[in-house]
């Protein structure tokens, strides 16, 4: 349990600040106006868990702390664009389908994004990556379709 | 050999390899007549696909041992009810408080009659079936953004919705623009039909009147004695009813998957799982996490370790093996398949999806606005409430579920802890029912990406991964095929599931057969 050593008080404090009174920010709306940090709080952290520490069950979400792979940048850029291993990919066209569809970030976000988890968790590299750059890969090309 | 498992075997492949199977291939239960002795198979997995392939299997005479991750059968056939209690990855524990009796199915929920092979393995097990209401006339429609933000009858929508187009259908008709499509004849017929269906007046109008209220609801319902008399209601505009948005919701029982009937297992969708597991007994290994899964021309060798105890890894050994681990797990395992298979395997994103189950002091929805069952659709971040489908009237307390949430909206929900999901989602399903912050509980939110046996709701596919991967996921690699509802035309239903494991448990029948028994 990874509150267990936590007292009650701390926990509240986690469980309300994470988000507390922020409005949902992920409709085809707003989701636009997220900068990386907020990306990764009401988007990455579902599975990547709060302080990039990932998860483990009968497969794992992998750890960003302190993670060897974030030396490529591109890597991390095409995993967050075309997805890897299960995760859906966030490089979509934007513009089409509704909330419940999947999520799209701009370049400049998934830039952004990377940018955020390559200097935070442990992990110490600058923020080299631009909106050009991942604009230079490649991109997934049709939306996936939607829930049964 | 392989002629002597014709028939429904052979049928099934054929239409699942064209994939134009528009209804459920099931066609009856499986032949697997013929097994060579002594074949063995061991499956990974025992949700639907895989306690499906272990009944048949062990029926035909197979040898059959099932590895399972989770303490229980089911997988995502799978239902929460008071006192259990559940972990999702990264470690929150939710202790599921409902009273004895309540309960939600945290994934699948309903089946539709024509999922032919759902519905043989509830008759054969006997479980009882109710009626799952997917339309309920009296449950809403709702725009936070139209209307006030009050919520509006589907009824109303729907009778409206239909009776403006039907109107203006008939004044196109009427005024000659049809013309060039429609016979003279024709268009007398097309005439008395929009009548008809759009509940129009002689002149062919949509207005407040007996016949558009016996659609749309009364605002005084008809009676008996000297308090009778009814009073129409009044249609909504079709600009507000174009502006609000609501005419989305319209469709929402018309798919093939949503037309009535469907049916939900009385006591949860998880008594199937259940007695299937009671059926096959210690064939199912429970609190195995599998680490390698490794092939050789003699047989296949699957390590694991007992997630209760410590202990050293044990290995499972069978002549072939059957492995319906979801994707996103599977893609970590080691694995000896070739490289189309791999990619396969890597290639199909799984889905987020949050569900949430309320307990209230009363069935409110049923004493103040008698909604019956059903599912109110909203723009709110919730997407649906859904009423019980049973119990009706008992008094009391009641369950529903106060959130289906997929897509970018349910990634949002699952990065909260649990207990913040269920605060927002009581929040957000007061702007529809306001009796909500009174009544409220207690309430489980189960976030899918979270689920440590799933990582994911269900795959999704596109035309272009469909083309290039889909049939590699399904071909036997050596002596490993793959089944579950990724591997299926039906994505994220339980009919996917059972229809790819009798496929792929027909083909390694065959190639059992075709070798004989072991050398």
């Amino acid at each position: 349990m990874r509150y267990a050593a936590l007292g009650t008080a701390a926990l509240l404090l986690m469980v309300l600040s994470a988000n507390a009174d922020s409005p949902m920010f992920t409709s085809r709306a707003t989701i636009g106006s997220l900068n990386g940090e907020q990306i990764y709080d009401h988007i990455c952290q579902g599975c990547h868990m709060p302080g990039g520490q990932g998860a483990v069950g009968a497969g794992a979400f992998p750890k960003l702390a302190a993670n060897k792979k974030f030396g490529s940048w591109a890597y991390v850029a095409l995993t967050v664009l075309d997805g890897r291993n299960g995760m859906p990919p966030f490089g979509y066209p934007a513009g089409r389908g509704m909330d419940s569809g999947p999520a799209h970030l701009s370049d400049a976000q998934i830039a952004d994004v990377v940018n955020y988890v390559r200097s935070h968790f442990g992990n110490r590299y600058k923020a080299e990556v631009t909106a050009d750059k991942i604009s230079a890969l490649p991109h997934p090309a049709a939306e996936l379709i939607g829930p049964q | 050999m392989i002629g002597a498992t014709a028939g429904a075997t052979a049928m099934y492949q054929a239409m699942s390899t064209l994939g134009f199977a528009a209804e459920s291939p099931y066609e009856g239960p499986i032949d697997l007549r013929g097994a060579p002795r002594g074949a063995s198979v061991v499956i990974l997995g025992a949700g639907m696909a895989g306690l499906t392939a272990a009944y048949e299997l062990r029926n035909a005479g197979y040898q059959v041992q099932v590895l399972e991750y989770n303490a229980r059968p089911g997988g995502r056939n799978w239902t929460l009810r008071g006192g259990d209690r559940y972990t999702e990855m990264g470690g929150h524990t939710q202790q599921c408080e409902f009273d004895k009796d309540f309960y939600i199915n945290p994934g699948p929920w309903r089946i539709p009659y024509h999922h032919h092979g759902m519905m043989h393995y509830t008759k054969l097990f006997n479980i009882p079936l109710e009626p799952f209401f997917q339309v309920n006339y009296n449950a809403y429609l709702h725009s936070s953004k139209a209307f006030g933000g009050r919520p509006r009858r589907y009824r109303e929508v729907k009778a409206d919705y239909q009776g403006h187009i039907a109107e203006l259908l008939a004044k196109a008709t009427r005024q000659n623009s049809l013309d060039a499509s429609v016979t003279k004849e024709d268009q007398e017929m097309l005439l008395e039909s929009l009548r008809q269906w759009g509940a129009l007046d002689s002149n062919y109008s949509y207005v407040s009147s007996d016949a558009s209220s016996d659609r749309r609801g009364f605002e005084k319902s008809p009676g008996g004695g000297l308090s009778a008399r009814p009073i129409p209601s009044k249609p909504i505009a079709l600009h507000d009813i174009l502006d609000s948005g609501l005419w989305s919701g319209v469709a929402n029982g018309d798919t093939f998957d949503m037309q009535t009937a469907l049916f939900q297992p009385a006591g949860g969708m998880g008594r199937i799982s259940e007695a299937f597991a009671k059926e096959l007994g210690p064939l199912i290994r429970y609190n195995a996490k599998v680490t390698d899964i490794h092939q050789d021309d003699r047989g296949v060798a699957v390590t694991f370790s007992d997630t209760a105890g410590a202990g050293a890894p044990q290995t499972a050994r069978g002549d072939w093996c059957l492995c319906t681990i979801p994707l996103p797990i599977l893609a970590q395992i080691p694995m000896n398949v070739g490289p189309s298979l791999a990619a396969a395997i890597s290639a199909v994103p799984y889905a987020a999806a949050v569900k949430a189950g309320l307990q209230f002091k009363r069935r409110f929805w049923e004493e103040d606005e008698k909604i019956y069952g059903g599912i109110t659709y909203t723009d709110l971040p919730i997407m649906n409430i859904a009423y019980p489908n049973t119990g009706f009237q008992s008094g009391g307390k009641g369950v529903l579920l106060g959130a289906y949430i997929w897509g970018m909206r349910a990634m949002e929900f699952t990065a909260m802890a649990p207990p913040e999901r269920v605060q927002r989602i009581v929040d957000y399903g007061s702007q529809i029912h306001p009796q909500y912050h009174k009544e409220f509980e207690n309430g489980v939110a189960v976030a899918w990406h979270r689920a440590p046996f799933s990582l994911g709701c269900f795959g999704m596919w596109t035309s272009a991964t469909r083309a290039k991967h889909y049939d590699n996921l399904c071909q036997i690699d050596g002596r490993i095929a793959l089944a579950g509802e990724h591997a299926s035309f039906l994505g994220g239903w339980q009919e996917g599931a059972v229809t790819s494991a009798l496929d792929a448990i027909g083909r390694l029948h065959q190639r059992a057969v075709a070798q004989g028994e072991r050398a």
